[in-house]
């Protein structure tokens, strides 16, 4: 028998401590600094974090909400998402590309389908011109939707530049194609070697279409006016795209390339392939020095710089031509100056040469990749139509930053806002207002060192178009994307559970809760929490 | 009951009365939820039983007594012997504070320790007596401000050196003694487990920073108590019948002042030529400690890094409450 007490005592909880207080912690989801940056706004935290725990074709669906091209963009993009990442304060950056190319590979080898969004057939017809990166990923968001897209392009292929401009040792075209092709599965009418404005005039894309996006890309090089005679010269882009149409050309012992950018690296280290010496004539400073003046440096990355020199590319900087010197109509070499400035007043692109620096640099062919522009021939009744008209122009074309993924996100807005235009159910797509979170608001003390993965690089004969860079192996793809972390959002370590001195944390199944009629705004969970997941207001 | 949280018991569940962002209250819930429900917990007076046993509420989800100031040790050695007796092996806790402890406690811990009393003692160190309103005890540290040990003309707060607690109990040949601190959790889970498998009187000093007391803000409680430790000013070790038998290694040691600073009871310290000697005073006790332990070049994997790092879904709680249980 339980002997009788004088008072049966009550549960503390009766009492709540949460009147005292001042401030109040609240959990709330960042937007990391990785994902600000890419601009195809992939949310990359939460891929990683999906990939960190193996869950692979999760994560690949996830990726590709954004971006159906991740085997692709782990190749080829220059990763601003990278440059932004916060562990940069505590090591070094994950390698986010190359977790991504994994991703893109397994979709690949296992042949994982996209799946539509919205079974619901949708009546209103959509043409896209142009099978880039924009063209198809624009095309991809719509059909996901349920609307018909139909895909115009000149080319007997598609993929765009990705296709017909990036050399195959960086982007092999079969992986391009494979990441095509699950696109295209989706039910994409794709209508190749269809130049609209020839094949097709503007005025039947109008009528046969409820909305037309325009991602032509900038497919008219810029071309070198100094000289009356076309023998020996060649634009980067037509080098490029007769290469990539499977042409081995036979050249001149002697190959100058004439540009500073990705192109004429790309360019060099092609006619490198096919057995010149090359010397690349760059306007521009080696991109060492991130301090000298805007402009004065190659926008290239040193890493591609380095691997072209390894090849054997040799590099002249801050020359420009000054004229190209010929006996007869044949090319003997280019006479080149010192470049002063490379940029006039207005900010353009017009380098000024000094007197009395002259040299000459001996070649047979000189191949010019000093930039490109908007093909609008055919098209100018559209280029000229608002949005009102149902009209959009993206990627490259639209003047994005000329590079893949600013393309695909530019695809994706368009196809947002075409969606709101033809009144999807689903519309307004209001971006979610997510506030940012940098390094300083987390706790690196948690998280060890631990050294970045990289894909080896691999050394192979100079003649060969194989690719150039290894992908990582599982186990440090896995890994590496262990390595994230996780900023801004909460990765269910315990510590706020742990340490609240008030039992006022509750552990859920998968989160938690803070139970605010005990917590009494002490602020350790705040102050603890890795990741800067959880905020403190103060409370009126 | 408190069912509130299925991955946890809550032993020491809300709505106690500690001040916000009590290390004591956060320790021994943890300490209390490790060693789980099943368990009769004795606890000597100080902040601990006041704020956990108000105004006839109890914040208590086991069988927990109060005894009085210096007898707790004494008490548990009795509930100990009656259950022995019956032939029940229930687990016997004692908590108490420093004062509890060090002071007015350490006669009946010594006695429980010698009658070889089959008992955790756990103290919840805040270096003062709080209760009371932070009188210094043989815990304070050195040169602390406690309202009896101001700063003045004749000294920089506490003239005297903190008692040093765990080589006195070690030193009854007892088979189990340990340092702990709140920011290493899975160190004092590690400890809280090995000591409830080991059979007869064992012991744990758990740092436990006070807001209050310690005049930091109360949000810095977690990191201050790792900053004692990453400072060599309250090493991490293990003592099993009186030999040195683990320490957590400094992954890399910290200058005392980053621990001082956020620290209101050393702030007479800064700005004046006696404050700064005693600041080398300080450093130099610190530097002895872990000269003592080995602290920096101990052969183990175990440091203040890895025992820190967080990783995604924890690193391993409590016992996990099962929902059926919960709702017995
Ligand atoms: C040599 C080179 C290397 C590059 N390397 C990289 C790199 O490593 N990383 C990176 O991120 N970016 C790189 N870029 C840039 C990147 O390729 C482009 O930013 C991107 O392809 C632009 O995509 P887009 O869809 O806007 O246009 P594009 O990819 O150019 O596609 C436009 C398509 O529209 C078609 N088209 C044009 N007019 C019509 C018409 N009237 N009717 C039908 N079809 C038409 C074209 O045939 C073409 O297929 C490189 C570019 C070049 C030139
Ligand atoms: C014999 C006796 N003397 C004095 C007191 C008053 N008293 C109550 S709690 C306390 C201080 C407790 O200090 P400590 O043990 O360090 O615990 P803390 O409150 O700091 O956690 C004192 C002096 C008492 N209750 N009994
Ligand atoms: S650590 Fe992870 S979440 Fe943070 S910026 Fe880098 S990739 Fe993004
Ligand atoms: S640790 Fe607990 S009491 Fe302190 S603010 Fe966070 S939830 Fe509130
Ligand atoms: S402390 Fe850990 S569990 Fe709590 S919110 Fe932050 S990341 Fe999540
Ligand atoms: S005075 Fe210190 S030990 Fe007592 S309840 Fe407040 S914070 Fe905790
Ligand atoms: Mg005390």
């Amino acid at each position: 028998m339980t002997p009788e007490l004088a008072f049966e005592p009550g549960s503390s909880t009766a009492y709540h401590t949460g009147e005292w207080r001042i401030a109040k912690p609240l959990y709330r989801d960042k937007w990391p600094p990785c994902g600000q940056s890419c601009p195809a706004s992939e949310d990359i935290q939460g891929w990683l974090a999906l990939a960190s725990e193996q869950q692979w074709e999760t994560a690949w669906r996830k990726l590709t909400e954004r971006n159906p091209f991740p085997a692709t963009m782990g190749r080829i993009c220059y990763h601003p998402c990278e440059q932004a990442c916060n562990r940069g304060h505590l090591d070094s950056v994950v390698n986010i590309h190359a977790v991504e190319r994994h991703l893109g590979d397994l979709a690949i080898a296992n042949r994982w389908r996209h799946a539509p969004l919205d079974e619901l057939p949708k009546r209103q017809r959509i043409a896209v011109v142009g099978a880039g990166p924009a063209g198809l990923s624009c095309a991809f968001q719509l059909v996901r939707r349920g609307y018909p897209v139909t895909v115009f392009d000149a080319q007997k292929e598609p993929g765009g530049t990705l296709r017909s401009g990036i050399p195959a040792y960086r982007l092999p075209k079969a992986v391009l194609a494979d990441e095509i092709d699950a696109i295209l599965a989706l039910g994409i009418e794709l209508q190749a070697g269809t130049r609209v404005g020839r094949e097709i005039s503007e005025e039947e894309l109008r009528d046969r279409f409820d909305a037309i996006f325009l991602a032509i890309g900038t497919q008219r090089p810029r071309r070198y006016q100094g000289d009356a005679s076309s023998h020996s010269v060649m634009s980067g882009l037509d080098f490029l795209h007769r290469l990539n149409r499977g042409e081995r050309m036979v050249l001149p012992s002697r190959v100058a390339v004439i540009g500073g950018g990705n192109t004429a690296i790309d360019v060099a280290r092609c006619a490198r392939r096919l057995g010149a010496q090359v010397t690349i004539l760059s306007p521009q400073d080696p991109p060492v020095n991130h301090l000298t003046r805007r402009g004065t440096e190659m926008p290239v990355s040193s890493q591609e710089l380095m691997e072209a020199e390894s090849e054997g590319v040799e590099l002249l900087y801050r020359v420009g031509v000054r004229r190209l010197v010929r006996s007869g109509e044949h090319l003997s070499g280019i006479e080149i100056a010192h470049v002063d400035q490379v940029h006039d007043r207005h900010g353009r692109f017009n380098p000024v040469l000094f007197d009395g620096t002259e040299a000459f640099v001996p070649a047979g062919l000189a191949i010019f990749a000093i930039g490109q522009q908007v093909e609008w021939q055919g098209l100018e009744g559209l280029s000229q139509a608002p949005e009102s008209e149902r009209v959009w122009i993206g990627g490259d074309a639209g003047g994005s930053p000329r590079f893949a993924v600013a393309a695909v996100g530019s695809g994706y807005q368009a196809a947002m806002s075409i969606l709101t235009a033809l009144q999807d159910p689903a519309a307004p797509f209001a971006a979610e207002e997510k506030p940012h979170i940098s390094f300083k608001q987390m706790h690196l003390e948690y998280y060890p060192a631990r050294p970045r993965h990289e894909g080896r690089v691999i050394a192979q004969p100079l003649d060969g178009f194989d690719e150039t860079v290894q992908g990582l192996a599982e186990s440090d793809a896995r890994q590496e994307a262990e390595r994230c972390l996780s900023c801004g959002v909460c990765f269910q370590c315990d510590n706020c559970w742990h340490f609240c001195p008030d039992a006022a944390v509750i552990k859920k199944g998968a989160g938690y809760e803070i139970d605010y009629d005990y917590c009494k705004g002490c602020g350790i969970c705040v102050q603890e929490c890795p990741c800067g997941h959880i905020d403190m207001e103060k409370v009126e | 009951m408190d069912k509130r949280d299925p991955f946890r018991h809550n032993v020491l569940t809300s709505g106690h009365r500690a001040c916000s962002g009590c290390g004591e209250a956060m320790a021994a819930r943890m300490v209390c939820d490790l060693i789980g429900p099943d368990a009769i917990y004795i606890n000597a007076t100080g902040c601990l039983q006041v704020f956990t046993t108000h105004n006839q509420q109890s914040a208590w989800q086991a069988p927990w007594i109060h005894s009085v100031f210096a007898n707790a040790a004494a008490v548990a050695s009795g509930v100990e012997a009656a259950l022995r007796v019956r032939g029940k092996d229930t687990p016997v806790v004692v908590q108490a504070g420093d004062g509890g402890t060090f002071d007015i406690g350490l006669q009946c811990l010594s006695g429980m320790i010698e009658r070889g009393h089959d008992v955790l003692f756990v103290c919840y160190d805040n270096e003062a007596y709080m209760n009371t309103g932070v009188q210094r005890s043989s815990s304070t540290p050195h040169a602390v401000h406690t309202t009896t040990s101001p700063p003045g003309r004749l000294s920089q707060g506490k003239h005297h050196l903190k008692k040093d607690v765990i080589s006195i109990v070690a030193a009854h040949y007892m088979p189990y003694a340990a340092t702990a601190t709140i920011a290493y959790f899975p160190d004092l889970k590690a400890k809280v487990e090995k000591a409830m498998g080991i059979k007869g009187p064992r012991f744990l000093q758990v740092l436990s920073p006070c807001p209050l007391g310690w005049a930091h803000d109360s949000a810095l409680t977690v990191t201050v108590s790792r900053l004692a430790v990453e400072t060599g000013l309250f090493p991490l070790i293990e003592l099993e019948h009186g030999e040195l038998t683990g320490v957590m290694r400094l992954a890399e040691q910290k200058p005392v002042e980053e621990y001082l600073r956020p620290q209101g009871r050393f702030r007479h310290l800064f700005g004046n030529g006696e404050g700064a000697a005693e600041l080398r005073h300080l450093q130099a006790l610190a530097d002895a400690r872990i000269c003592r332990y080995g602290l920096l070049d101990a052969a183990t994997e175990w440091d203040t890094q890895s025992a820190m790092q967080s990783m995604r879904h924890g690193r391993g709680g409590y016992v996990p409450v099962l929902q059926e249980e919960m709702e017995k």
